[in-house]
């Protein structure tokens, strides 16, 4: 007994330090959003704890202030519904098709879903602009959400699970008279619920913090979400620290909320796509 | 899920897909910052990008004056400021693909022969500046043009000038008026040292102003008479020796962010770290907006020399503002922005607005205009630097921006100076490796 | 007539998979081919692209700057791989433990930094890193009696920021990776060995390490490819896309640089094919050696 008790306390002991090591810059950041961004361009991002300079002004800055963060925080929400449930959506259904079905052309096609997930997608980041440019999407959110609609990964995921549901729903739907169609949406579509948790949450961490793709994509200051956004507020001739600290504070808290919500879901769908042993 | 709540999901979802979708292409600019400036409902929209948020203030003020004076020609206009390398990033996209961009846009010189590549695809402005061709500095005209044609319109001069803490100086027993040649400097400097432990300049590694003002005292610069790089001149090797030679005796110091138009480096100035910057007029704004501190410290004066006679002052830096091939009025936005950069109401509301050397250089003899108590920039500095720029006023040399001077600009600032300054680098050695690999970026 | 023909159980498949090979042909077949197609070009502003045969290949052979970014992108890859796939397979065993107290929380607060966008990240790490004496990792390196240290100028230090900032956001998923790969291990195996007398090292050795391996391909093939196209952290930790020295440049980075900064478009769809190329041979070689390919399930 005094040995696991000895052995408990070293691993959380270590756990302990590993976690407090981890949690540093958010205790940085969050120290930092209580002080004036003057400050923080002065002495650098610290640890230090200095109630004499750290007041509630970039706060009331940033909910009462003439910018455009909330702007982009709606984008970013609306966004990330949107492109999630439409996701969603489409992949399920390519995922059905290549569960329940054996067709001509199936097994290609699937490679050509295998192979996507290796080709890093910024290489096609020139052919992809000029392309949307020429389809008139520029500086729209269908740019952001079509290229990505059939997710590979999405369908992968999709398909493994679909795999574990007996085809004899699908025949007796047929004996039942319902069309291909009325089996996936009345039959399928309902049981595939729970993978979808996984599935959004997966795809809502992904949309929520993207990129490169629509910083490209995107020319508007009011279309902007939230990670171009706060980019914006880089640049010297602006000096935008206050809003830029307390924003990067304040974006972390919704999906921190959600994740405390829904941990059991988030880390489900983290590791939905491994592979299963 | 239930499959009507499923439905209704998707049919709201598609709803805000289409609506998003709508037009989408076609608007531009940060409907938060649209500039009405007295527009009626008549007046045109038009777009305007920039990295500077105070230049859209300058908009806004000559805005105003236009839709006043030009009741049938007014223009409301679109304002979106982002960081520079999106912006200028963003921008060169835009006129490549045709798609996207605005109809005005402020473009800065280090980036402009990118825009001047090929067949450009700006507007020549020559009409809109032949009425301001006497009143204006001619070079500046010729900074923004090719094969004749003017593509963009000057903001300022830029003259190159030292700021001084005179705090500091004070404290090291060092008088700024008596430093006259490098020489000077560097005693000054090593007393400073000293004296008070902090340094007298910086040593820059991320922007080439240092370089740029050794080379014009040389009456030498980055570039051939063809345009050709060539940057391991001995007028060069010898600017670098002799600013090394300052950093071995502690005179000059690497500054966090690597030179002093950094936000990093404003902090670092504004707590007194470092005495003394040489800096285009312009650095005036960064003081008073993000140096507090030092309100009634600094002093304005001429740069030293390597000799007493050596011209010392160079144009550093700059802006040129271009109207897009794709422009929705083409002539309106000529005629708006040559009012609103050239004339001498748009001169005068630089040096209010923005702290700036007009182009215009009638501007620097008017004294009501100079020397207003009211200004902030009068107010916040020890001297007039009217005074010290009428001082210097023929001795402003230029540095060429060829099609060579983007790359020359990132090899140095990227690679070279970082080598000498950083790891202590022969300077002939990385010179030579600097013009090698401008040379072969180049090809 | 047409209705039944849609509706038919022949059709119906392709009906199914018809978004996929839409948005395959239009945002992934078109955009690669016109890439390649590009990468043979010349393309200046406001002109007629030109051929230019293999002029951007040869060109890329004998510039030092992309080497310099094949090296950046191969040393963080490895880089992450070295502290990314050990580390959190030992966490998760560890953490799996049955001595292990907290054992939710532990594995929340270790998932929390990947919640951040990197946007976010980059900048606190940026921040955090920075030269001056008071910034976190200065002051707190002050503590020890060490000067402060430049750490963003600097190639190796560099580095440690960079690589700092990837163990940071992925450390606890890839740990997590690992906690459902030894949920699929039977408890009967540990219970066996244990009766035999095999020490806790063995067993890890034994049982654990080889069971893990589908999750360990896992992790390794999108470890990999997140290594090889890793820019924004890059991008954000030296606030642009210019380090100093070149010394956080990557190969996307390249391509950025030469295609959006630069206006090379040809030259930069070069760049991309290759490293299209580099990805493709490290994944499928490491793939066969891992014999993925012969296993069918």
């Amino acid at each position: 007994m005094k040995k696991e008790t000895a052995i408990k306390i070293v691993l959380f002991a270590f756990f302990t330090v590993v976690c407090l090591l981890i949690l540093i810059p958010f205790y940085a950041v969050t120290i930092a959003s209580f002080k004036p961004g003057e400050d923080l361009i002065r002495y650098g991002l610290n640890l230090k704890f200095d109630l004499s300079v750290m007041n509630f002004d970039n706060f009331v800055y940033l909910f009462t202030g003439d910018h455009a963060y909330f702007t982009w925080f709606f984008n970013s929400v609306l966004l990330t519904l949107v492109q999630v449930t439409l996701t969603l959506l489409v992949s399920a259904t390519v995922a059905y098709g290549f569960s329940a079905y054996e067709f001509r052309g199936k097994n290609f096609l699937f490679i050509c879903v295998l192979l996507i997930m290796m080709v890093p997608f910024e290489i096609l980041l020139l052919p992809l602009y000029t392309l949307t440019n020429n389809m008139g999407l520029m500086n729209s959110y269908s740019a952001i959400i079509l290229p990505g609609i059939a997710g590979a990964a999405t369908i992968f995921f999709f398909r493994q699970y679909l795999s574990g549901i007996p085809k004899e729903i699908i025949a007796a739907g047929r004996v039942d008279g319902a069309s291909e169609y009325g089996i996936y949406l009345r039959l399928i579509l309902p049981i595939m619920k729970p993978s979808f948790a996984a599935m959004a949450i997966l795809n809502g961490m992904n949309s929520w913090n993207n990129f490169l793709w629509p910083f490209m994509v995107l020319s508007s200051e009011h279309k902007y979400t939230l990670p171009i956004g706060l980019k914006t507020l880089l640049t010297p001739y602006g000096n935008n620290y206050d809003l830029l600290i307390v924003g990067s504070f304040f974006s972390i808290l919704p999906i921190l909320a959600l994740f405390l919500a829904f941990q059991k879901y988030f880390i489900d769908g983290m590791t939905a796509g491994a592979v299963k042993g | 899920m239930k499959k009507k709540g499923f439905l209704a999901l998707m049919v709201v979802a598609m709803v805000v897909f289409l609506a998003g979708c709508g037009g989408s292409s076609k608007e531009e600019g940060g409907e938060s910052s649209v500039l009405n400036a007295g527009a009626g409902e008549s007046a045109t929209e038009l777009s305007y990008w920039t990295f500077v948020e105070l230049h859209g203030q300058h908009f806004e003020k000559m805005l105003e004056k236009w839709n006043a004076a030009n009741p049938d020609r007014q223009i409301k206009l679109n304002v979106t400021v982002m960081p520079y390398d999106d912006m200028h990033n963003k921008l060169s996209i835009a006129v490549q693909t045709g798609v996207g961009a605005p109809d005005i846009a402020d473009i800065e010189l280090g980036k402009f022969p990118d825009f001047l590549a090929g067949t450009p695809q700006l507007e020549p402005l020559n009409d809109v500046a032949e009425p301001f061709k006497g009143t204006v500095v001619q070079s500046q005209l010729d900074l923004y043009s090719k094969e004749g044609n003017i593509y963009g319109l000057s903001t300022h001069v830029g003259a190159t000038v030292a700021f001084y803490n005179t705090e500091i100086l004070e404290q090291a027993g060092v008088d700024y008026k008596t430093i006259v040649t490098w020489d000077d400097f560097k005693k000054a400097g090593m007393q400073v040292y000293e004296k008070t432990g902090k340094y007298m300049g910086t040593a820059d590694t991320s922007a080439i102003w240092q370089e740029s003002l050794l080379l014009a005292q040389q009456g030498a610069d980055l570039t051939d008479e063809a345009g050709n790089p060539k940057v391991n001149s001995p007028e060069l090797v010898k600017a670098l020796t002799m600013l090394k030679d300052l950093q071995d005796n502690n005179v000059i110091s690497t500054i966090a962010g690597g030179q002093p138009d950094t936000e990093e480096a404003y902090g670092e100035y504004n707590s007194g770290n470092y005495a003394a910057a040489f800096m285009p007029l312009w650095q005036m704004s960064r003081y008073t907006n993000y140096m507090a501190d030092l309100q009634g410290k600094i002093a304005i004066a001429p740069l030293p020399v390597f000799e007493k006679g050596m011209p010392r002052s160079y144009g550093g830096g700059g802006t040129g503002t271009v109207v897009t091939k794709t422009a929705k009025d083409v002539q309106l936005a000529k005629d708006f922005i040559a009012y609103a950069k050239l004339s001498l109401d748009a001169n005068i509301e630089i040096w209010n607005t923005l702290g700036f050397d007009p182009i215009n250089m009638s501007v620097w003899d008017m004294k009501d205009v100079t020397h207003n108590p009211e200004n902030q920039f009068v107010k916040y500095f020890v001297n007039n630097p009217f005074d010290v720029l009428n001082e210097i006023k023929d001795e402003i040399q230029l540095i060429k921006s060829t099609s060579a001077s983007p790359t020359i600009n990132n090899v140095l600032c990227t690679v070279t100076l970082n080598e000498i300054f950083e790891d202590g680098k022969d300077v002939q050695k990385a010179l030579d490796d600097a013009q090698a690999q401008i040379e072969q970026e180049l090809k | 007539m047409f209705k039944n023909f849609l509706y038919s159980q022949k059709v119906a498949p392709y009906v199914f998979v018809l978004p996929f090979v839409l948005v395959f042909l239009i945002f992934w077949v078109y955009p690669l081919l016109s890439s390649f197609g590009m990468s043979f070009q010349k393309v200046t502003l406001g002109q007629e692209a030109q051929w230019v045969g293999i002029d951007n290949y040869t060109k890329l052979m004998s510039d030092t700057i992309f080497f310099k970014a094949v090296r950046n992108s191969g040393v963080y890859m490895i880089l992450t791989l070295l502290i990314l796939i050990p580390f959190p397979m030992l966490f998760a065993v560890l953490i799996n433990n049955k001595f292990m107290w907290g054992r939710e929380f532990f594995k929340s607060s270790f998932f929390f930094p990947a919640l951040t966008s990197v946007v976010v990240a980059g900048t606190i790490f940026r921040l955090m890193f920075g030269e001056m004496e008071g910034s976190l990792i200065n002051s707190l390196l002050g503590v020890f009696g060490v000067e402060p240290v430049k750490f963003l100028k600097g190639q190796v230090t560099g580095f440690i920021a960079l690589v700092a900032l990837a163990s940071w956001r992925w450390m606890g998923v890839n740990m997590l990776y690992f906690l459902s790969g030894l949920k699929n291990i039977p408890d009967d195996y540990y219970e066996a060995a244990s009766i035999d007398g095999a020490s806790a090292f063995q067993k890890f050795t034994r049982i654990t390490m080889p069971l893990l391996k589908p999750t360990t391909i896992y992790v390794l093939t999108i470890s990999i490819y997140a290594g090889l196209a890793m820019f924004i952290e890059s991008m954000m930790l030296w606030n642009g896309n210019n380090s100093p020295k070149n010394i956080g440049l990557t190969i996307v980075g390249y391509l950025y640089r030469q295609g959006i900064e630069k206006n090379n478009l040809g030259y930069a769809a070069a760049v991309g094919i290759v490293l299209l190329l580099i990805t493709m041979v490290i994944n499928l070689t490491q793939l066969a050696f891992s014999g993925m390919f012969k296993k069918e399930d």
